[in-house]
């Protein structure tokens, strides 16, 4: 009895979700002004609505500037492509010292040894200016 | 550098810019045309790799050696899509640009200038001299502009594809726009409690992060190939990824409570669940699955041709079956597609999904 209900649950989840695919789907197919009149029809201000979602968008992009920036500023090389999914967020290392970082989706939080010191191994370089190539 | 200037001499005035490579997608779109490059550098070596690196990401590359030459190439050939300046290119005398004061540091006045004629000009400095970004002196202005230390680790591909996404998103049109919120928003609601508790917004970041992150493989992230728009680009990256939450959380192991206990010293059992926040479905977020379902069909109940849609689309299928299983013609069908679409994303009916 109890088994029988979970299929129908299960069933039912997804029976559902095709039908919100085929909402999605048809959403993509629609003429440029009919989803801006839809919009609108459903009480909403589809100028306030389009920016709201272009600015979600560049927050997800500054919340990753972000970490790559504080993770340069501290001397650390992570590599752009090694960034590797975890449950709840993204994780990557320092090439040069092996420091540890992630950042959580969702709200943006970095951890990580990595933002908490500085790369040991990027010193072991001296600085070395190209001033002769300049003169 | 000597040799750097021969270089730059024998390209033919006529053909100062770099063609294109045959197999390059034609230009469709925004996201397709044809990208261009300036590059402001006096050292060849370094010239080659990002000219070589620069034409393997589709760019149309034009290449100047001091900053006079740099600037006009930008005033007469630009806009470009980037410009990668040499943080210590040489610093140039009377080229008249009267936008803002000089700065102590060379280099950096011609990045100030460019910026100052075109804001939302994609510059990078590069600055291979030093080990860390923060170590190279910039005026306030140009806190914000790329820095680029190494070549190595696929930064400056990175670095470009961090400008493109960027320009990407700020062309995508309002209607571009409100589809991508739209499906979303409806990806969410089709995983339901696989979601935990994200929502739409979460479901674009992650679009995001991924197409930013995964130039390497599917599995964790998703490359933007160019041949497609951007808007179709995160449509099917939502798409995946909405598939992707669904499958993590019926993948999930179930363990019994007895499994985990842990004794401590005195013998008592505790468990580890205890001290660690819950990863499961909260109960309310469980009511609200189910009042969803219900919710759904309840929406409909006075409207006979939605209701024969809906019912269609929930026994999966096609559009054709449908309407010839309920006599609806092309019209009556996208209309009350029309009309399920903005019952369920009514401003009512949507209050507190975000």
């Amino acid at each position: 009895m109890a088994e029988g209900r979970k299929m129908d649950k299960a069933n039912h989840d997804e029976r559902l979700e095709k039908v919100m695919n085929q909402l999605a789907d048809s959403v993509f197919a629609l003429p440029d002004e009919a989803i801006v009149a839809e919009v609108s029809e459903a009480g909403f201000d589809p100028d306030e609505e389009a920016a709201h979602t272009r600015i979600v968008l560049c927050e997800a992009m500054q919340t990753l500037e972000n970490v790559n920036s504080h993770l340069s500023n501290l001397g650390h090389t992570v590599d752009p492509n090694g960034w590797y999914r975890g449950r709840s967020g993204y994780h990557n290392t320092c090439v040069n010292c092996g420091s540890f970082v992630s950042f959580t989706i969702g709200t943006g939080e970095v951890r990580g040894e990595a933002l908490e010191t500085r790369c040991h191994e990027n010193g072991q370089y001296m600085t070395r200016r190209r001033e002769a190539s300049r003169e | 550098m000597g040799h750097l200037f021969s270089f730059i001499e024998t390209t033919p005035p006529s053909l100062p810019i770099e063609p294109l490579e045959p197999s390059l997608p034609p230009t469709k779109s925004i996201n397709a045309s044809p990208k261009s490059a300036l590059v402001v550098e006096n050292d060849e070596s370094l010239v080659n790799c990002f000219r070589e690196l620069l034409k393997k990401g589709g760019y149309a590359v034009r290449l100047a050696s001091d900053a006079e030459e740099g600037l006009r190439l930008f005033r007469e050939c630009g806009p470009f899509n980037v410009v990668l300046i040499n943080y210590y290119i040489p610093p140039r005398e009377g080229v008249g640009i009267d936008c803002l004061a000089p700065q102590q540091t060379h280099g950096v006045e011609l990045a100030m200038a460019i910026q100052h004629k075109n804001p939302s000009q994609g510059i990078i400095i590069v600055a291979l001299d030093y080990q860390r970004a923060a170590d190279v002196p910039r005026p306030p202005q140009l806190m914000h502009i790329p820095v680029l230390t190494q070549t190595g680790n696929g930064q400056l591909r990175s670095l470009l594809e961090t400008i493109e996404v960027h320009r990407a998103i700020n062309a995508l049109t309002r209607s571009e726009l409100l589809k991508l919120q739209r499906i979303a928003k409806f990806r969410i609601r089709g995983i339901g409690r696989a979601a935990r508790g994200r929502d739409w917004e979460d479901l674009l970041d992650e679009a995001i992060y991924r197409t930013l992150i995964g130039a390497k493989d599917t599995q964790n992230g998703r490359h933007w190939n160019r041949s497609v728009s951007f808007a179709q680009h995160l449509k099917g990256a939502v798409w995946g990824i909405a598939d992707y939450w669904k499958k993590q959380f019926k993948d999930e192991r179930i363990y019994l409570v007895s499994e985990l206990l842990i004794h401590d010293a005195e013998g008592d059992d505790y468990s580890p669940i205890d001290t660690v926040p819950s990863r499961q479905v909260p109960a309310d977020q469980h009511l609200i699955d189910k009042d969803e379902k219900e919710r759904v069909l309840v929406l409909f109940g006075d409207d006979r041709e939605a209701l024969q849609v809906l019912q269609g689309l929930m026994d999966g299928l096609r559009k054709t079956e449908i309407m010839s299983r309920h006599g609806l013609d092309e019209r009556k069908y996208a209309a009350a597609l029309k009309r399920i679409r903005l019952k369920l994303l009514d401003r009512r009916n949507d209050r507190g999904r975000g």
